[in-house]
């Protein structure tokens, strides 16, 4: 994929010397004039309640920033955020975990086996379009504890992207590779350990961004409503999710927006480390 | 109109020679080629002069004698021309009873032919003991089946017929296939797996989940015990505050997003600026948003619809933008060599361009619309699908999560559905370009 | 002048020779992964208006740059390039404009496939404003059925074969009357029964037009049989090695190929070429 914008006649003009001195990279300089530019505006709106007089709608009803940051320092120290981000990020590893080690067999089992491709593929789709927060409360009469109940619907996030992913892929792979291999004598198993499940890989890669988003989202999810509907559990070991709930409940605003920034960072972080991992498993792709 | 023959006729001899050296005269006995050479008669045209059109009823068959002969085919689903010389035999057509032309024959500079009936030659063939005959045969047979009107989902005219038979085609083949017939099997095995799983066996981890016949007793019946079910208008009540409220958002996602995402492919500026903010916002998940939009927005629907827009957005801008990336940057040259404005290339290019891309996107943000929309219900709002997941739980109407939770699969599938039918409507040229280049 | 591009221009009934380009020390260099490379170095060329010039060289060698310079694509770091006398980039203007008066024909195509291949031919007087669209459509439908496209006209591109795709291309590209044809490999990806049939396609037009056409090729076949002239360029950074006058008479046809004057060239360019091609290999050059 080229970039076609850097073809399109050009029309923006430069920034001033100095700047230019000072960050020589275009592309960063115009990057910090609109974040600066973002934050100013959100300090200036949250604030206006007391310069103005009356808050302004909506963004006058927000956190400022100045709190937020005041805030986050605070936190910094305190070990029930650190064990919120731990567990979350133990919820996302494990329910990721989970979902590819049942979603990828399942997806290749899908694309290898007609018959069951046949018997199960509509029965998946026929499933897939519920939500998976849609069946917190069935999950919760079935398992007997509140984390299982929880760990299956994170797992149901990731299991129907990574399915869909390894099928995608698998159903793609050249079939002229596999007949190669089999001209050249090799057995099925070894057709399968060493062209199909690398053959996959890059597929399950692509797809890995996204089922690590849903994941976060239904962990997030999941721990909101969790959180909120039975009240402050240290058992269950809350998470960032239920971070944010408990403090609007508890009305310190600005650390909400501290568990949003930080869960926002919690998943870049681990898309780059999945994608990290990714790269490693799969040398052949050559990232330019 | 062709001459008689005037004084330069050819010779016997040499017709008799024409014959044995035309295909595939030249299998049939000397006794026959004789006949077949004393049976032609000649005709002269000039230089330009039609020898027959296309879709006339065929009564001759030809050998070019001198000159040239061009052979014209012009139908909707090829177009070739054929120029053939002294010696070549052409106007086959004319062997089939009552087959109509398919070429056009033009002469080529001043032109004799050697003509005989069709029928006459498959008489004089038909005698033949030798194997031209068979020949003859198959040629009769070929042409009779070329004859047959041509395969319906060739024809490129209008758009609807086409589709409408390729559709009909492949439902057709889908049923002959083991397909359809797994498909219930499995759906009879889930089924079947509850129903034993909750009424029959009871087992122990089923034992307060409600069985598939409680659910569908409750979905059909006039009086429903937790008072929603087919009949009671509180159950479309909530199916069309859902959906109301998915489409609200979608809409304004849709409409925001497209062209967002459109900007951010094509102008670096916009890109450079606008990129940096929208991937910070972006991980952050959806439901994270709950509370500070519950803060800031007034009112308890504007909360839901902002959440369902907010996903919906980033999934459609983000595809919008892998949308222009994926378009060959030589087509925007292209147009700009041609003398197109930068507005131009926008229109013309860029937007249609990305169409495909936008497409997969609103698919995916229509299936995290509902997403949202649901995790929303369940933490603020009144009504609703998902609202009403939450309260039958809380006040234990088991059943009718159930029911909720299908009806919310099936929406949603609609929903999908429409969106992707509405793109391949509007992509007309990549239906066509993948149904005759023999993709799925 | 070429005696044979004399004869072919007056053949044509050209009075008013348009199309002269002079690319006069052309320097271009581009950033590639931080280091710089330079891919044309001190590049001068004389091309009189209506002469059909074939650029053969190595891969990588920088013949597609120049031919991005002419264009306009991209600018130059040194020298000047003028078409008609007049400069299009130089001192002062290192990037020239792109316009209607030198149109590019690309190596993939670039018919737009949204589009039927009569809107496509039509495109470029429409949207430059010059012709109303009755007028537009009806002279790029005459011009169609002058090149033997006619029946074409509703269909989509991806319906067509590639030749016949390169055809409506060509013809989109005459339709606004250009000075100079910009052609960067464009049977590149054809077969080559196609291909034959696209050259003399090719040479009818030019009779008929006598546009001036600057040709990119590997096809040593294809350069001599079009081609006034065959220019030899160096392996990368690229410049003239050495220029080829083709003396086989106008108008051509396919026979020329077996005469013995055809052979002579062939070898001749054949040896020229090859010598830069093994410093190119060597190089390790991959796909400008």
């Amino acid at each position: 994929m080229s970039d076609i914008a850097a073809n399109a006649p050009a029309t923006g003009r430069s920034n001033s010397i100095w700047a230019r001195r000072l960050i020589p990279d275009l592309a960063t300089r115009r990057a910090l004039i609109a974040i600066t530019a973002a934050l100013l505006v959100w300090q200036v709106g949250a604030t206006s309640g007391s310069w103005l007089g009356t808050p302004l709608p909506i963004i006058g009803a927000a956190p400022a920033p100045d709190a937020v940051l005041t805030a986050w320092t605070k936190l910094l120290g305190d070990p029930g955020y650190w064990q919120s981000w731990v567990s979350s990020l133990l919820r996302v590893t494990l329910g990721f975990i989970a979902a590819t080690a049942i979603g990828a067999p399942f997806g290749l089992a899908l694309s290898s086996w007609s018959i069951f491709r046949g018997l199960a593929f509509p029965v998946f789709e026929l499933l897939r379009p519920i939500p998976p927060l849609a069946w917190v409360p069935a999950s919760i009469i079935f398992w007997p504890t509140q984390e299982l109940s929880i760990a299956f619907v994170i797992f149901l996030g990731g299991f129907y992207t990574i399915v869909l992913n390894i099928l995608g892929g698998a159903d793609a792979l050249d079939p002229r590779l596999i007949q190669s291999a089999r001209s050249m004598g090799a057995s099925r198993w070894t057709i399968f350990r060493r062209l199909i499940l690398p053959g996959v890989l890059p597929s399950l890669g692509v797809g890995m961004e996204t089922a690590i988003g849903v994941t976060w989202e239904v962990v997030v999810a999941a721990e909101m409503i969790s959180g909120g509907s039975s009240g402050a559990s240290a058992s269950s070991g809350g998470g960032l999710g239920f971070f944010i709930w408990n403090s609007y409940v508890g009305g310190a605003y600005p650390n909400i927006v501290v568990g949003m920034i930080s869960i926002g960072f919690a998943g870049y972080f681990s898309s780059a480390l999945a994608r990290w991992a990714m790269g490693r498993a799969t040398p052949w792709l050559k990232r330019t | 109109m062709p001459q008689a023959a005037p004084s330069n006729a050819l010779t016997l001899l040499d017709a008799k020679a024409l014959v044995a050296a035309a295909l595939p005269f030249g299998g049939l006995t000397e006794a026959t080629q004789t006949a077949l050479a004393e049976s032609f008669e000649q005709a002269h045209y000039a230089s330009g002069e039609t020898i027959f059109a296309a879709g006339a009823l065929s009564d001759d068959l030809f050998i070019v004698a001198r000159g040239a002969v061009r052979l014209q085919r012009k139908d909707v689903a090829l177009e070739s021309e054929t120029i053939v010389s002294r010696g070549s035999a052409f106007g086959w057509t004319a062997l089939a009873e009552g087959a109509a032309r398919r070429n056009r024959a033009i002469a080529i500079g001043a032109t004799v032919l050697l003509r005989l009936r069709g029928a006459k030659l498959v008489d004089l063939a038909a005698n033949d003991p030798g194997p031209g005959r068979i020949s003859c045969d198959d040629v009769i047979a070929a042409i009779r089946a070329i004859q047959q009107p041509p395969p319906a989902r060739k024809t490129a005219k209008t758009a609807t017929p086409w589709r409408l038979q390729l559709k009909l085609f492949q439902a057709g083949e889908w049923l002959r296939s083991p397909k359809p017939y797994l498909m219930l099997l499995g759906y009879a095995a889930l089924f079947g797996f509850w129903h034993l799983a909750v009424e029959v066996l009871r087992l122990p981890r089923f034992a307060e989940m409600p069985g598939p016949s409680d659910v569908f007793r409750e979905w059909i019946s006039d009086n429903p015990i937790y008072g929603v079910s087919l009949h009671t208008s509180v159950y479309y009540h909530h199916i069309l505050i859902s959906l109301r409220r998915v489409a609200l958002a979608f809409i304004f996602a849709t409409a925001l997003g497209v062209p967002t995402g459109l900007l951010l492919g094509w102008s670096k500026t916009f890109r450079d600026y606008v990129f940096p903010l929208f991937e910070m916002l972006r991980p952050i998940p959806i439901l994270a948003w709950v509370p500070l939009s519950i803060i800031m927005l007034p009112g308890s629907e504007l909360p839901v619809l902002f959440l369902t827009f907010l996903a919906s957005f980033f999934a459609t801008a983000l595809n919008t933008m892998l949308g222009v990336k994926s378009i060959d940057p030589s087509l925007a040259l292209a147009a700009q060599c041609l003398g197109a404005s930068r507005w131009q290339v926008f229109r013309h290019v860029i937007a249609p361009g990305a169409l495909p891309f936008i497409f997969t996107g609103l698919q995916i943000s229509i299936g995290v619309s509902w997403f949202s929309l649901v995790a929303a219900e369940m933490v603020s709002g009144q009504f609703g699908l998902g609202y009403l997941i939450n309260t039958s739980y809380t006040m234990v109407q088991y059943p009718t999560i159930v029911i909720a939770m299908i009806t919310l699969g099936a929406v949603g599938a609609v929903t999908s559905v429409a969106v992707r039918l509405a793109g391949s409507w509007l992509m007309d040229w990549r239906g066509r370009h993948l149904a005759t280049s023999g993709a799925r | 002048m070429n005696a044979q591009l004399r004869q072919t221009v007056q053949r044509g009934g050209q009075t008013s020779l348009r199309g002269a380009i002079e690319i006069v020390d052309v320097v271009k260099s581009y950033d590639q992964g931080g280091a710089s490379v330079q891919a044309v170095d001190h590049c001068s060329l004389s091309i009189p208006a209506g002469e059909i010039c074939m650029i053969v060289g190595p891969s990588g060698c920088g013949k597609t740059t120049l031919l991005n310079a002419i264009a306009g694509f991209h600018g130059i770091d040194g020298g000047a390039i003028t078409l008609d006398g007049r400069t299009l980039c130089g001192q002062g203007r290192p990037k020239a404009e792109i316009g209607a008066d030198r149109i590019v024909v690309f190596q993939n195509g670039a018919l737009f496939p949204w589009k039927t291949n009569l809107d496509n031919v039509a495109f470029g007087p429409i949207v430059q404003k010059r012709l109303t669209k009755a007028e537009a459509y009806e002279k790029a439908r005459e011009l169609m059925a002058e090149a033997g496209l006619s029946g074409h006209e509703r269909a989509y591109p991806g319906e067509l074969s590639s030749g016949l795709q390169r055809r409506v291309e060509i013809v989109r590209a005459l339709m606004n009357d250009p000075a100079v044809l910009l052609l960067d490999e464009p049977y590149r990806a054809l077969d080559a029964l196609t291909k034959s049939v696209m050259h003399e396609a090719l040479l009818e037009t030019y009779y008929r037009t006598g546009v001036t056409i600057f040709f990119i090729t590997h096809d040593l076949e294809e350069a001599i049989f079009l081609g006034h002239r065959v220019v030899a360029m160096t392996s990368r950074p690229c410049r003239p090695k050495r220029i080829f006058e083709i003396d086989i008479p106008h108008p051509r046809s396919y026979d020329a190929l077996t005469s013995t004057r055809f052979r002579e060239l062939a070898a001749e360019i054949s040896a020229c070429v090859d010598e830069e091609a093994i410093k190119s290999f060597a190089l390790g050059e991959r796909e400008g």
